[in-house]
Protein backbone atom coordinates (compact mmCIF):
# COMPACT_ATOMS: atom_id res chain seq x y z
CA UNK A 1 0.00 0.00 0.00
CA UNK A 2 2.64 2.02 0.69
CA UNK A 3 4.42 1.71 -2.57
CA UNK A 4 1.22 3.60 -4.33
CA UNK A 5 1.89 6.68 -2.55
CA UNK A 6 4.61 6.85 -5.45
CA UNK A 7 1.71 6.92 -7.78
CA UNK A 8 1.18 10.52 -8.16
CA UNK A 9 4.70 11.58 -8.60
CA UNK A 10 5.93 8.49 -11.09
CA UNK A 11 2.65 10.00 -13.39
CA UNK A 12 3.80 13.06 -12.97
CA UNK A 13 7.26 12.27 -13.56
CA UNK A 14 6.28 10.74 -16.67
CA UNK A 15 4.33 13.31 -18.05
CA UNK A 16 6.71 16.22 -17.26
CA UNK A 17 9.59 13.95 -19.06
CA UNK A 18 7.47 13.09 -21.93
CA UNK A 19 6.42 16.72 -23.18
CA UNK A 20 9.90 17.54 -22.22
CA UNK A 21 11.00 14.83 -24.84
CA UNK A 22 8.50 15.97 -27.58
CA UNK A 23 9.30 19.82 -27.28
CA UNK A 24 12.65 19.08 -27.22
CA UNK A 25 12.97 16.63 -30.50
CA UNK A 26 10.33 19.49 -32.04
CA UNK A 27 12.94 21.94 -31.95
CA UNK A 28 14.32 23.46 -34.93
CA UNK A 29 14.70 20.88 -38.10
CA UNK A 30 13.33 17.36 -38.54
CA UNK A 31 15.48 15.15 -36.07
CA UNK A 32 15.70 12.52 -38.85
CA UNK A 33 16.62 12.05 -42.99
CA UNK A 34 18.75 14.97 -43.22
CA UNK A 35 21.21 15.12 -46.41
CA UNK A 36 23.70 17.60 -46.05
CA UNK A 37 25.75 19.14 -49.37
CA UNK A 38 28.35 21.78 -47.83
CA UNK A 39 26.40 23.85 -45.63
CA UNK A 40 22.93 22.95 -47.15
CA UNK A 41 20.54 20.75 -45.68
CA UNK A 42 17.78 18.95 -47.18
CA UNK A 43 14.98 16.08 -45.81
CA UNK A 44 13.90 14.52 -49.37
CA UNK A 45 11.63 12.66 -47.80
CA UNK A 46 9.19 15.31 -46.27
CA UNK A 47 7.54 15.92 -49.83
CA UNK A 48 6.01 12.33 -49.89
CA UNK A 49 4.06 9.67 -48.00
CA UNK A 50 7.67 8.11 -46.25
CA UNK A 51 7.84 11.15 -44.72
CA UNK A 52 8.53 10.19 -40.86
CA UNK A 53 6.44 11.32 -37.29
CA UNK A 54 8.77 13.22 -35.99
CA UNK A 55 9.15 15.48 -39.29
CA UNK A 56 5.56 15.70 -39.87
CA UNK A 57 4.87 16.78 -36.04
CA UNK A 58 8.11 19.51 -36.59
CA UNK A 59 6.82 20.82 -39.71
CA UNK A 60 2.82 20.57 -38.36
CA UNK A 61 4.23 23.04 -35.37
CA UNK A 62 6.04 25.38 -37.72
CA UNK A 63 2.97 25.81 -40.07
CA UNK A 64 5.83 25.16 -43.00
CA UNK A 65 4.39 23.76 -46.42
CA UNK A 66 7.02 21.93 -47.55
CA UNK A 67 7.56 21.21 -51.41
CA UNK A 68 5.93 17.81 -52.86
CA UNK A 69 9.03 15.51 -53.98
CA UNK A 70 7.37 16.23 -57.50
CA UNK A 71 7.67 20.10 -57.09
CA UNK A 72 11.45 20.16 -56.21
CA UNK A 73 13.35 20.40 -53.22
CA UNK A 74 14.55 23.17 -50.95
CA UNK A 75 17.82 23.44 -48.77
CA UNK A 76 18.50 24.98 -45.75
CA UNK A 77 21.67 26.81 -44.74
CA UNK A 78 22.66 28.20 -41.41
CA UNK A 79 26.21 28.27 -41.44
CA UNK A 80 28.70 29.38 -44.20
CA UNK A 81 31.13 27.07 -45.73
CA UNK A 82 33.49 27.63 -42.17
CA UNK A 83 30.32 26.07 -39.99
CA UNK A 84 29.93 29.85 -38.24
CA UNK A 85 26.65 30.84 -37.85
CA UNK A 86 25.21 32.96 -40.72
CA UNK A 87 25.03 36.76 -39.25
CA UNK A 88 23.09 40.11 -41.29
CA UNK A 89 26.17 41.99 -39.70
CA UNK A 90 28.55 40.16 -42.08
CA UNK A 91 28.80 40.02 -45.89
CA UNK A 92 28.53 36.90 -47.69
CA UNK A 93 29.14 35.43 -51.36
CA UNK A 94 27.31 32.47 -52.84
CA UNK A 95 28.73 31.47 -55.76
CA UNK A 96 29.55 27.90 -56.88
CA UNK A 97 27.32 25.31 -58.35
CA UNK A 98 23.54 25.58 -59.26
CA UNK A 99 21.28 22.76 -58.64
CA UNK A 100 20.40 21.02 -61.88
CA UNK A 101 16.71 22.41 -62.36
CA UNK A 102 14.26 23.99 -64.15
CA UNK A 103 14.14 27.13 -61.79
CA UNK A 104 15.46 27.59 -58.45
CA UNK A 105 14.96 30.34 -55.85
CA UNK A 106 17.02 31.69 -53.22
CA UNK A 107 16.15 33.67 -50.42
CA UNK A 108 17.02 35.22 -46.68
CA UNK A 109 14.78 33.91 -43.48
CA UNK A 110 14.38 34.70 -40.04
CA UNK A 111 15.02 32.08 -37.90
CA UNK A 112 10.96 31.80 -37.42
CA UNK A 113 10.53 31.62 -41.18
CA UNK A 114 9.66 34.90 -41.68
CA UNK A 115 11.32 37.05 -44.87
CA UNK A 116 13.45 39.62 -44.05
CA UNK A 117 12.44 43.26 -44.05
CA UNK A 118 14.72 45.64 -45.85
CA UNK A 119 14.59 48.60 -47.35
CA UNK A 120 14.86 47.61 -50.90
CA UNK A 121 11.79 45.14 -50.61
CA UNK A 122 13.43 42.57 -52.47
CA UNK A 123 13.33 39.71 -50.58
CA UNK A 124 14.63 37.15 -52.87
CA UNK A 125 16.50 36.27 -56.21
CA UNK A 126 15.60 33.80 -58.79
CA UNK A 127 18.12 31.73 -61.35
CA UNK A 128 15.70 33.57 -64.32
CA UNK A 129 17.16 36.82 -63.00
CA UNK A 130 20.57 36.39 -61.98
CA UNK A 131 23.38 38.20 -63.79
CA UNK A 132 25.66 35.43 -64.70
CA UNK A 133 29.94 35.53 -65.94
CA UNK A 134 30.65 33.95 -69.39
CA UNK A 135 30.75 30.92 -68.15
CA UNK A 136 26.89 30.93 -67.08
CA UNK A 137 28.84 30.92 -63.53
CA UNK A 138 26.86 33.19 -60.80
CA UNK A 139 27.96 35.58 -57.78
CA UNK A 140 25.31 36.32 -55.06
CA UNK A 141 26.35 38.78 -52.69
CA UNK A 142 24.30 38.27 -49.05
CA UNK A 143 24.01 41.94 -47.11
CA UNK A 144 22.87 44.35 -45.26
CA UNK A 145 23.51 47.05 -47.66
CA UNK A 146 23.33 47.80 -51.64
CA UNK A 147 25.70 45.83 -53.75
CA UNK A 148 25.69 45.89 -57.44
CA UNK A 149 24.81 42.35 -59.39
CA UNK A 150 22.96 39.97 -57.54
CA UNK A 151 22.44 41.78 -53.84
CA UNK A 152 20.11 39.56 -51.64
CA UNK A 153 19.32 41.86 -48.98
CA UNK A 154 19.67 40.60 -45.51
CA UNK A 155 18.18 43.00 -43.37
CA UNK A 156 19.16 44.43 -39.96
CA UNK A 157 18.46 41.11 -37.34
CA UNK A 158 21.72 39.40 -36.89
CA UNK A 159 20.77 35.88 -37.21
CA UNK A 160 19.45 34.38 -40.50
CA UNK A 161 18.58 31.47 -42.58
CA UNK A 162 19.43 30.94 -45.88
CA UNK A 163 16.85 28.80 -48.18
CA UNK A 164 17.38 27.72 -51.88
CA UNK A 165 14.31 25.69 -53.73
CA UNK A 166 15.00 23.92 -56.88
CA UNK A 167 12.10 23.12 -58.67
CA UNK A 168 11.08 20.80 -61.03
CA UNK A 169 15.09 19.52 -60.07
CA UNK A 170 16.82 16.52 -61.67
CA UNK A 171 17.92 14.81 -59.12
CA UNK A 172 15.99 12.40 -57.80
CA UNK A 173 14.42 13.21 -54.38
CA UNK A 174 12.73 10.29 -54.31
CA UNK A 175 15.42 7.55 -53.96
CA UNK A 176 17.50 10.05 -52.31
CA UNK A 177 20.09 10.45 -55.31
CA UNK A 178 21.67 13.39 -54.37
CA UNK A 179 24.84 12.56 -54.72
CA UNK A 180 25.81 14.52 -57.94
CA UNK A 181 23.91 17.56 -56.82
CA UNK A 182 26.19 20.73 -56.74
CA UNK A 183 24.93 23.98 -54.34
CA UNK A 184 27.33 27.11 -54.13
CA UNK A 185 29.15 27.48 -51.63
CA UNK A 186 28.87 30.31 -48.74
CA UNK A 187 31.97 32.26 -48.09
CA UNK A 188 31.84 34.89 -45.13
CA UNK A 189 33.48 37.95 -46.86
CA UNK A 190 33.48 40.58 -43.52
CA UNK A 191 31.66 41.90 -41.08
CA UNK A 192 31.15 45.00 -39.42
CA UNK B 1 16.54 -4.23 10.64
CA UNK B 2 18.73 -2.16 10.91
CA UNK B 3 17.78 1.76 9.38
CA UNK B 4 20.83 1.41 6.19
CA UNK B 5 18.95 -1.56 5.10
CA UNK B 6 15.66 -0.46 5.74
CA UNK B 7 17.37 2.75 2.85
CA UNK B 8 18.19 0.16 0.45
CA UNK B 9 14.86 -1.61 0.58
CA UNK B 10 13.11 1.85 -0.11
CA UNK B 11 15.17 2.61 -3.00
CA UNK B 12 14.74 -0.77 -4.77
CA UNK B 13 11.22 -0.18 -4.05
CA UNK B 14 10.83 2.83 -5.97
CA UNK B 15 13.11 0.94 -8.85
CA UNK B 16 9.94 -0.15 -10.75
CA UNK B 17 8.52 3.00 -10.24
CA UNK B 18 11.03 4.85 -11.91
CA UNK B 19 11.01 2.69 -14.78
CA UNK B 20 7.08 2.55 -15.00
CA UNK B 21 7.65 6.65 -14.85
CA UNK B 22 10.14 5.87 -18.14
CA UNK B 23 8.01 3.67 -19.72
CA UNK B 24 5.21 6.40 -19.65
CA UNK B 25 7.11 9.22 -20.85
CA UNK B 26 8.49 7.28 -23.59
CA UNK B 27 4.40 6.79 -24.54
CA UNK B 28 3.40 10.10 -23.87
CA UNK B 29 6.20 11.66 -26.23
CA UNK B 30 5.05 8.84 -28.85
CA UNK B 31 1.47 10.07 -28.40
CA UNK B 32 2.12 14.05 -28.21
CA UNK B 33 4.78 13.31 -31.77
CA UNK B 34 1.53 11.30 -33.60
CA UNK B 35 -1.22 13.88 -32.15
CA UNK B 36 0.57 17.09 -33.08
CA UNK B 37 0.22 17.42 -36.64
CA UNK B 38 -3.63 16.82 -36.18
CA UNK B 39 -3.83 19.44 -32.80
CA UNK B 40 -1.26 22.15 -34.01
CA UNK B 41 -3.30 25.28 -34.22
CA UNK B 42 -0.42 26.55 -36.86
CA UNK B 43 -0.53 23.33 -38.94
CA UNK B 44 -1.40 24.16 -42.52
CA UNK B 45 -4.42 21.99 -42.80
CA UNK B 46 -5.72 23.82 -39.74
CA UNK B 47 -4.95 27.28 -40.87
CA UNK B 48 -5.56 27.16 -44.47
CA UNK B 49 -7.58 24.38 -45.12
CA UNK B 50 -9.90 24.04 -42.42
CA UNK B 51 -12.00 27.43 -42.65
CA UNK B 52 -12.86 26.17 -46.31
CA UNK B 53 -16.04 24.45 -47.75
CA UNK B 54 -14.78 21.19 -49.35
CA UNK B 55 -14.23 22.45 -52.63
CA UNK B 56 -13.84 25.89 -52.45
CA UNK B 57 -10.61 27.66 -53.38
CA UNK B 58 -8.70 30.45 -51.91
CA UNK B 59 -6.05 31.98 -53.03
CA UNK B 60 -3.36 32.55 -50.60
CA UNK B 61 -1.03 35.79 -49.80
CA UNK B 62 2.29 36.52 -51.48
CA UNK B 63 4.81 35.99 -48.86
CA UNK B 64 6.05 39.29 -47.29
CA UNK B 65 8.49 40.37 -44.32
CA UNK B 66 4.84 41.60 -42.33
CA UNK B 67 1.99 39.94 -43.83
CA UNK B 68 3.45 36.41 -42.48
CA UNK B 69 1.85 33.62 -44.78
CA UNK B 70 3.12 30.48 -44.03
CA UNK B 71 6.25 29.90 -42.45
CA UNK B 72 9.26 29.92 -45.01
CA UNK B 73 7.23 30.47 -47.78
CA UNK B 74 8.96 31.39 -51.36
CA UNK B 75 8.56 34.56 -52.09
CA UNK B 76 8.28 34.07 -56.04
CA UNK B 77 5.12 30.88 -55.80
CA UNK B 78 2.07 31.74 -55.60
CA UNK B 79 -0.27 29.40 -53.90
CA UNK B 80 -3.49 28.35 -54.06
CA UNK B 81 -5.47 25.39 -52.21
CA UNK B 82 -8.69 23.63 -52.00
CA UNK B 83 -9.86 21.53 -48.71
CA UNK B 84 -11.04 17.64 -49.02
CA UNK B 85 -13.45 16.16 -47.25
CA UNK B 86 -14.00 12.55 -49.01
CA UNK B 87 -17.06 11.41 -47.07
CA UNK B 88 -19.26 14.28 -48.60
CA UNK B 89 -17.55 13.28 -52.11
CA UNK B 90 -14.73 12.77 -54.51
CA UNK B 91 -12.63 15.55 -55.26
CA UNK B 92 -12.01 16.47 -58.49
CA UNK B 93 -8.89 18.68 -59.15
CA UNK B 94 -8.34 20.20 -62.30
CA UNK B 95 -5.23 22.88 -62.73
CA UNK B 96 -3.40 23.98 -66.28
CA UNK B 97 -0.18 25.60 -66.71
CA UNK B 98 -0.41 28.56 -68.60
CA UNK B 99 3.28 27.97 -70.41
CA UNK B 100 5.19 30.88 -68.87
CA UNK B 101 5.26 29.94 -65.27
CA UNK B 102 6.03 26.41 -63.75
CA UNK B 103 3.24 24.90 -62.00
CA UNK B 104 2.47 22.22 -59.55
CA UNK B 105 0.06 20.39 -57.90
CA UNK B 106 0.08 18.46 -54.77
CA UNK B 107 -2.49 16.51 -52.70
CA UNK B 108 -1.54 16.46 -48.52
CA UNK B 109 -3.77 15.08 -45.95
CA UNK B 110 -4.45 16.48 -42.77
CA UNK B 111 -1.66 15.64 -40.99
CA UNK B 112 0.82 16.79 -43.74
CA UNK B 113 1.68 14.37 -45.69
CA UNK B 114 1.91 14.55 -49.09
CA UNK B 115 0.79 11.66 -51.10
CA UNK B 116 1.19 13.16 -54.55
CA UNK B 117 2.64 15.99 -56.25
CA UNK B 118 3.39 16.32 -60.23
CA UNK B 119 4.72 19.35 -61.68
CA UNK B 120 3.34 20.37 -65.08
CA UNK B 121 6.18 19.12 -66.95
CA UNK B 122 4.73 16.16 -66.25
CA UNK B 123 1.50 15.65 -67.12
CA UNK B 124 0.34 16.31 -70.65
CA UNK B 125 -0.07 19.55 -71.82
CA UNK B 126 0.81 20.76 -68.66
CA UNK B 127 -2.62 20.06 -67.19
CA UNK B 128 -3.88 18.41 -64.10
CA UNK B 129 -7.26 15.96 -63.91
CA UNK B 130 -6.94 14.20 -60.48
CA UNK B 131 -9.78 12.47 -58.90
CA UNK B 132 -9.20 12.26 -54.99
CA UNK B 133 -11.37 9.04 -53.83
CA UNK B 134 -11.29 7.17 -50.43
CA UNK B 135 -10.60 3.05 -51.29
CA UNK B 136 -14.53 2.71 -51.08
CA UNK B 137 -15.01 5.65 -53.74
CA UNK B 138 -13.03 3.79 -55.70
CA UNK B 139 -14.19 0.39 -55.79
CA UNK B 140 -18.07 1.98 -56.70
CA UNK B 141 -16.61 3.52 -59.62
CA UNK B 142 -14.78 0.57 -60.93
CA UNK B 143 -17.86 -1.45 -60.32
CA UNK B 144 -19.96 0.99 -61.99
CA UNK B 145 -17.38 0.73 -65.06
CA UNK B 146 -18.24 -2.92 -64.98
CA UNK B 147 -21.84 -2.52 -65.02
CA UNK B 148 -22.00 0.19 -67.79
CA UNK B 149 -18.92 -1.35 -69.53
CA UNK B 150 -17.88 1.90 -70.68
CA UNK B 151 -14.87 3.42 -69.31
CA UNK B 152 -14.29 6.63 -67.40
CA UNK B 153 -17.09 6.13 -64.81
CA UNK B 154 -16.42 8.63 -63.12
CA UNK B 155 -16.65 11.10 -65.99
CA UNK B 156 -13.35 12.78 -65.76
CA UNK B 157 -11.77 11.47 -69.27
CA UNK B 158 -9.47 9.62 -70.49
CA UNK B 159 -6.54 11.83 -68.82
CA UNK B 160 -7.79 11.80 -65.28
CA UNK B 161 -5.52 10.04 -62.88
CA UNK B 162 -7.65 9.21 -60.20
CA UNK B 163 -5.72 8.83 -56.59
CA UNK B 164 -6.99 7.04 -53.48
CA UNK B 165 -6.53 8.81 -50.37
CA UNK B 166 -5.50 6.88 -46.98
CA UNK B 167 -7.27 9.45 -45.25
CA UNK B 168 -10.99 10.93 -45.89
CA UNK B 169 -9.77 14.93 -44.66
CA UNK B 170 -6.78 16.99 -46.61
CA UNK B 171 -6.14 20.00 -48.80
CA UNK B 172 -4.95 20.40 -52.77
CA UNK B 173 -2.17 23.22 -53.44
CA UNK B 174 -1.45 24.72 -56.12
CA UNK B 175 1.11 26.13 -57.12
CA UNK B 176 3.09 28.83 -59.74
CA UNK B 177 6.33 29.86 -59.63
CA UNK B 178 7.18 33.95 -60.72
CA UNK B 179 10.34 33.51 -62.66
CA UNK B 180 11.09 37.57 -61.81
CA UNK B 181 10.23 39.69 -58.88
CA UNK B 182 8.26 41.49 -61.48
CA UNK B 183 6.36 38.34 -62.74
CA UNK B 184 4.55 37.79 -59.63
CA UNK B 185 1.08 39.40 -60.64
CA UNK B 186 0.86 36.90 -63.66
CA UNK B 187 2.07 33.88 -61.55
CA UNK B 188 -0.73 34.78 -59.66
CA UNK B 189 -3.21 35.16 -62.38
CA UNK B 190 -2.41 31.91 -63.54
CA UNK B 191 -4.17 30.50 -60.37
CA UNK B 192 -7.22 30.58 -62.11
CA UNK B 193 -6.55 27.60 -64.14
CA UNK B 194 -6.77 25.55 -61.01
CA UNK B 195 -10.79 24.68 -59.71
CA UNK B 196 -11.81 21.93 -57.30
CA UNK B 197 -15.64 20.30 -57.13
CA UNK B 198 -16.99 17.71 -54.86
CA UNK B 199 -18.23 15.23 -57.10
CA UNK B 200 -21.24 12.53 -56.48
CA UNK B 201 -20.36 9.43 -55.38
CA UNK B 202 -20.84 6.38 -57.51
CA UNK B 203 -24.23 4.78 -56.76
Amino acid sequence: MNGLRALPFAAIAALALGLAATLAALQGDPPFGAVEIGPWTTWPRVGDSEIDPYARAVLAASGALPLGSGEGLAFIAKTDDSGAALDARCDYRISGGAPSARFWTLAAYDVDGRLRPNAANRYGLSSATLLRDSGGGFTVDASRDAQPGNWLPLGDKSRFILVMRAYQQTSSAVTGALDGLVLPGITREGCS
Amino acid sequence: MSPRLSAADRVIGLIPWVVAALFGAVAIHLLAVLSLPALAPGASFRKLALPLAPGEKALLPRAAAVSGGSAFADPFAALALCRFDLAQGPLRVRASADGDHPASVSVRLADGTIIYSANDKQTPNGKFNVLVVTQAQADALDSAQDNTGQTGASGGGDDELRLVSPSARGFVLFRTLSLRAGDYEAAAAARGGFACSVEKPAP
